[in-house]
C-alpha cells in the first residue's frame, strides 16, 4: 500500500538521535498492515568505515521494523560532486528521490516523513495502510504536534511502539499536546514535511523533489507548492491521523543555527513556483543509473557476514585465552597472533562496498591466505590485488589478482599493509623476544617502500572518477617500529595494542616536514 | 532612517497597483466563496459554532462542494463533536471519490474533478498577504478554471505574467483560459509562444491541437497530437489512449486502452472506448464490463444492442453525455448506414466543445466519410 521515505546518516543530528529514531522507526512499522508496506531509509553520506545508521541501532528496533525496512546507502563518493555547493552533509531532495526511484511499484502511496515522528491513527482499530487504502487520490498533509523532550526521553520505551502510541493517546489530552498550527495554502500547516502523502505516480509525474534545493529547509513547502498545483488542492488527514514529533532542540542540529541558519530561498522555491514539473531533472532525478547499495536488517546482516567470514577462515579457539606482551624490551619483536588479529582486520573492511578492490601488501603468506578466505565469505566480490613485488605470497589464492604495484595502484579502492614476519608460523607464541631473520627484513623493506609510495602518491593514483581519499589499514603497526612509519603517513586514531590494527586516510601535512616526507615516500627505494 | 507609517506605505502600494494596471479579480465573486472566507474568519476568532452555521449555507445550496463538508468537519472536531465531524469528513471524501477527473491527456489544471471554491477563497487570502508572487495567482487561476470561470482565471494569469513576463507555464494556462472562453485564435497564438519556449511540453501541444481544430485546421491539430503521443511516456497509457482516440486512430488506441485497463480494470470509459476501438477495427467484441448503474452504463449496453437510440438519448441528462451518446450512435451506424453516421457526427460537432475527445474523433470520422 505505501512506502515511507526517510533519510539521515550515522551521526548525531540534534539531541539523542538514536533514541528518537528507534522510537520513530518502530512506531511507523507498528501502524503498517499491508504486505507491500515498506520503510525506505536513505543513509546519506555516512563515512565508509561506519555502518549505516539503522545498522548502528538495529538492536533497538523491533522485528517488524527490521522486516519492513530497506536501507539505501549513498556513499560519500556518490555525494562528493555536490559537496562544494552545500554546507550540509545529508541532502534531503537527493535522498528522498533515490528512495522514490527504488520504491515498490506495487505501492499506491508514498509517505514522506522524518526519523523522529510517531503517526497515531485516531481510530485504534485502523492501521495507516487501512487509512491510505480508503482515501481518494490526492495529496495529503497533517499538522505536527510537538512532544516535550522529557516525555519521549524519560517515558517512552523505544522497543514498545504499541505502548508508546497508547501513551500518546493519553498524553495528548492530559498535557494538551494537540495544537494545530495553521499556515497559508499551499502549506496548510506548519512543519508539513513530517507528513506528506502523495500518489507514487504523481511523484514520478512531477519528477520528484527539487534537487537544486541544497541548502536545507523548505523542501516540503516546495513539494506542497508543486503538488498543490498538480492536484489543485492540499487535502488533510487530520481526521484520521495525528502526527507527533519528538522535539530535539536541547542541542542544535547541524542545519539549525538560529537566525544564522542558511536555507534554501523561500521565495524562489515556494512563492515563485509556476509549475509542478522539473524538466531539467526529468531524466536523472533520483540517480536512476547509479548503483545504490541496498541493505537489510532481517537478512544478510553485517554480523552474519562477519561471522561467515571469520568462520570460514579460522576455527574457534580451544583455550580460554592466549597472551601477548607490551613490555618495552620487546619493541622490535614483530610477531603477532594472526587468528586474534584477523577479526579486527575484517572489522575494518566490512562496511565498505562489496565490489571494492583491495590492495594487500604484506609479508606473511598465511595472513593473505586467511584474509582472502574471509574476504570472499563476507560477500565481497571485488579482487584482492597483490603486487608481485611482495615475494613469498601465495598469488594463486582464489580471489587474488597479482600484478605490478604501479599497475595495481590505480585500481585499488583501499589498502592493507601488513608488517609481520614471513618466517612466523601461525601457532608460534608471540612477542617473546624473537628477532627478524634476513628474509623477513627483505620482505619488510619491500612492504615499507610500497607503503610510502602508495601513501605519497594516493591522490594522483586514484581510480578514474574517484575524488575522495582511499583508506589505509595497517596490520601489526602498534607499538613497534612500524608505528611511526604508518602514522607519519596516515591519520589514524590511537587503538589498543591488542587490536593490532590502525586505519585512516593519508595525512595532509602542509608543513616542510610533511612535504619532505611525501617527497621521500614518492621516491622510496 | 525613520520608517514611514504603515498606512502611508499601504496607500502607496495600492496606488502603484492601480497605476500599473494590476487589478486582480474582484473578490469574493460568489456567495460560496464569501461564505468560506467568513466561516474561516469566524473560526479563527473562536466562533466555531458560527463558522459551522455559515457553512450550512454552502452545504444547502451547493452540495457538491466537498470542502464545505470537510471544513464543517474540522470545526465540529475542534468543538469536540468528533462523531459528527467524522461523518462530515467521510461525506467530503465520498463526494470526491465519486467524481471522474478530466481526460489524462489534458493538463493537470484541467483534470481536477471536485469543486474549487475553498481554494479560491484560500488563495485570495494568500494574495492579499503575499503580494506580487506568481504561485498564489496561478493557483487561484487554476481554481477558477476548475469552476468554469475562465475570465477570472485569465485576470490572474495575466497578473502573473506581469510579474514574470513570458513565463511559459503561465502562457500555457492563459491559453487554456482563452480556449475555454472560445477565443480560439488568441489561444492558438498564445500556445504558439508557449510551444516555442518549450517545444516538448505535452500540455501545450494538447491545448494547441484543440485550438487549431476549433479553427478548422485539422491537419495542423493532428501534427500536434501525434507529437504529443510520441512524447508521452509509455507508462501513461491512458493519456496516450486519449490522444489516439482524438485522432480516431483506433489501431494506436487499442493497445494503449488495453494497458490502461491492466492498471484500472474497472474504469468504465476505458472499457467503452476499447469496445469502440474493437468495433471500428472490425475485431470481435469481447463484452465483459463491470456491473454499473450509473453513466456511462447505457453506452456500454449500447454495444450489445440495448437500449434504443431514443432511450439512450433520453438517459443522457447533460450536454456532455448527449455528445458521448451521439458519438457512439454514429460509430455503430458506420457499418450499415453511413448517412446516419454522418448525421450523428455532425450533431456531435455542433453540440460538443472542441476539447471533448468525441468532438475531435467525430471530425476525423467526418473526413473519412468524405464530408
Amino acid at each position: 500500500m505505501f512506502s515511507v521515505i526517510l533519510y539521515g546518516r550515522n551521526d548525531s543530528h540534534g539531541y539523542n538521535l538514536h533514541k528518537r529514531a528507534a522510537i520513530s522507526f518502530n512506531a511507523i512499522a507498528e501502524v503498517m498492515s499491508d504486505p507491500d508496506d515498506e520503510i525506505l531509509f536513505v543513509d546519506y553520506n555516512t563515512p565508509d568505515d561506519h555502518p549505516t545508521f539503522p545498522e548502528a541501532i538495529q538492536d533497538t528496533l523491533t522485528d517488524k521494523a527490521k522486516k519492513v525496512m530497506r536501507i539505501f546507502r549513498v556513499r560519500p563518493e556518490q555525494h562528493v560532486h555536490l559537496k562544494a555547493r552545500t554546507h550540509l552533509v545529508a541532502l534531503e531532495a537527493q535522498s528522498r528521490n533515490v528512495a522514490l526511484r527504488r520504491s515498490n511499484p506495487r505501492n499506491r502511496w508514498i509517505l514522506y516523513t522524518n526519523t523522529d515522528m510517531l503517526l497515531v491513527p485516531r481510530n485504534e482499530k485502523e492501521s495507516l495502510s487501512d487509512i491510505l487504502g480508503a482515501i481518494p487520490d490526492g495529496f495529503y498533509q497533517v499538522p505536527r504536534f510537538e512532544l516535550p523532550e522529557m516525555l519521549w526521553e524519560a517515558a517512552f520505551d523505544r522497543r514498545d511502539p504499541a505502548g508508546n502510541l497508547a501513551k500518546l493517546r493519553d498524553w495528548s489530552k492530559r498535557f494538551h499536546l494537540n495544537q494545530v498550527v495553521l499556515n497559508h495554502m499551499p502549506m496548510r500547516y506548519d512543519a508539513l514535511g513530517d507528513f506528506q502523502a502523495a500518489l507514487r505516480e504523481d511523484m514520478f509525474a512531477i519528477h520528484g523533489f527539487n534537487e537544486e534545493m541544497l541548502l536545507g529547509w523548505h523542501c516540503d513547502s516546495n513539494l506542497a507548492a508543486r503538488l498543490g498545483l498538480y492536484r489543485g488542492t492540499v487535502d488533510t488527514l487530520v481526521d484520521k491521523v495525528f502526527g507527533y514529533h519528538c522535539d530535539h532542540t536541547r542541542v542544535a542540529a547541524a542545519n539549525n543555527k538560529g537566525r544564522q541558519t542558511k536555507m534554501n530561498d523561500h521565495d524562489q522555491f515556494l512563492w515563485q513556483v509556476s509549475t509542478p514539473y522539473l524538466p531539467d531533472q526529468a531524466e536523472n532525478w533520483g540517480w536512476p543509473d547509479l548503483a545504490i547499495e541496498e541493505i537489510r536488517l532481517d537478512r544478510d546482516t553485517s554480523f552474519e557476514r562477519f561471522a561467515a567470514g571469520i568462520g570460514a577462515a579460522i576455527q574457534p579457539a580451544s583455550e580460554p585465552y592466549r597472551t601477548t606482551n607490551l613490555e618495552w624490551h620487546l619493541f622490535n619483536d614483530l610477531t603477532y597472533d594472526l587468528r586474534h588479529t584477523l577479526p579486527f582486520v575484517c572489522d575494518q573492511v566490512l562496511t565498505y562496498p562489496r565490489n571494492s578492490a583491495l590492495m594487500l601488501v604484506g609479508t606473511r603468506a598465511d595472513f593473505l591466505s586467511h584474509f582472502a578466505i574471509a574476504w570472499r565469505a563476507m560477500g565481497f566480490t571485488g579482487p584482492i590485488l597483490v603486487p608481485t613485488e611482495c615475494e613469498g605470497l601465495p598469488f594463486d589464492t582464489p580471489g587474488v589478482e597479482a600484478g605490478s604495484f604501479a599497475d595495481l595502484l590505480r585500481r585499488a579502492d583501499m589498502f592493507i599493509f601488513e608488517f609481520g614476519l614471513a618466517t612466523q608460523g601461525i601457532d608460534e607464541p608471540v612477542r617473546i623476544g624473537r628477532s627478524t631473520a634476513p628474509v623477513d627484513e627483505e620482505r619488510l623493506k619491500v612492504a615499507s617502500r610500497l607503503f610510502r609510495q602508495a601513501a605519497s602518491l594516493e591522490e594522483e593514483t586514484r581510480p578514474e572518477g574517484r575524488r575522495l581519499p582511499r583508506r589505509f589499514i595497517g596490520v601489526n603497526v602498534i607499538y613497534n617500529r612500524f608505528w611511526p612509519l604508518f602514522t607519519d603517513y596516515v591519520s589514524a586514531n590511537i587503538n589498543p595494542f591488542c587490536v593490532q590494527v590502525l586505519a585512516g586516510n593519508p595525512r595532509i601535512d602542509p608543513s616542510m616536514k610533511g612535504k619532505v616526507l611525501r617527497f621521500r615516500g614518492r621516491h622510496a627505494i | 532612517m525613520t520608517r514611514l507609517p504603515d498606512r502611508i506605505v499601504n496607500a502607496w502600494r495600492k496606488s502603484l497597483d492601480f497605476l500599473t494596471g494590476r487589478r486582480l479579480a474582484i473578490y469574493p465573486k460568489t456567495k460560496e466563496e464569501g461564505a468560506f472566507l467568513h466561516a474561516h474568519a469566524l473560526a479563527r476568532a473562536g466562533d466555531l459554532k458560527g463558522a459551522v452555521a455559515t457553512l450550512n449555507g454552502i452545504v444547502a445550496t451547493a452540495p457538491d462542494v466537498a470542502a464545505a463538508f470537510e471544513a464543517q468537519g474540522e470545526f465540529l472536531d475542534m468543538l469536540g463533536q468528533t462523531e459528527k465531524a467524522m461523518s462530515l469528513y467521510e461525506a467530503s471524501r465520498k463526494l470526491k471519490k465519486g467524481l471522474r477527473p478530466g481526460p489524462p491527456d489534458r493538463p493537470f489544471a484541467l483534470r481536477r474533478a471536485s469543486r474549487a471554491t475553498a481554494e479560491i477563497a484560500s488563495y485570495s487570502s494568500v494574495i492579499q498577504n503575499v503580494k506580487h508572487r506568481v504561485l498564489p495567482l496561478i493557483a487561484r487561476g487554476n481554481a477558477f478554471l476548475t469552476e468554469g470561470q475562465p475570465a477570472e482565471a485569465l485576470v490572474d494569469y495575466e497578473a502573473a505574467l506581469k510579474l514574470k513576463p513570458g513565463l511559459p507555464d503561465v502562457l500555457g494556462l492563459k491559453a487554456e483560459a482563452l480556449l475555454m472562453l472560445g477565443q480560439f485564435a488568441q489561444a492558438a497564438a498564445t500556445f504558439d509562444s508557449a510551444c516555442t519556449a518549450q517545444p516538448r511540453n505535452t500540455d501545450f501541444l494538447s491545448g494547441r491541437a484543440i485550438a487549431r481544430l476549433a479553427l478548422g485546421r485539422l491537419e495542423d491539430a493532428d501534427v500536434d497530437w501525434r507529437h504529443q503521443f510520441d512524447l508521452l511516456p509509455r507508462e501513461l497509457a491512458s493519456a496516450r489512449a486519449c490522444v489516439a482516440l482524438r485522432l480516431a486512430d483506433y489501431e494506436r488506441a487499442l493497445p494503449e486502452l488495453e494497458r490502461a485497463l491492466e492498471k484500472e480494470p474497472h474504469d468504465p470509459y476505458w472499457q467503452l472506448y476499447r469496445m469502440t476501438a474493437l468495433g471500428r477495427l472490425g475485431h470481435p467484441l469481447s463484452i465483459s464490463f463491470p456491473e454499473l448503474k450509473t453513466w456511462p452504463a447505457p453506452l456500454l449496453r449500447l454495444h450489445v444492442k440495448t437500449p434504443s437510440a431514443e432511450e439512450l438519448l433520453a438517459q443522457a441528462d447533460n450536454r456532455q453525455r448527449k455528445v458521448e451518446a451521439l458519438f457512439q450512435l454514429g460509430v455503430l451506424a458506420l457499418r450499415d448506414d453511413p448517412a446516419e453516421a454522418r448525421r450523428r457526427f455532425d450533431e456531435v460537432v455542433s453540440k460538443a466543445s472542441p476539447s471533448m475527445i468525441e468532438y475531435a474523433a467525430a471530425r476525423h470520422e467526418l473526413v473519412r466519410l468524405g464530408s
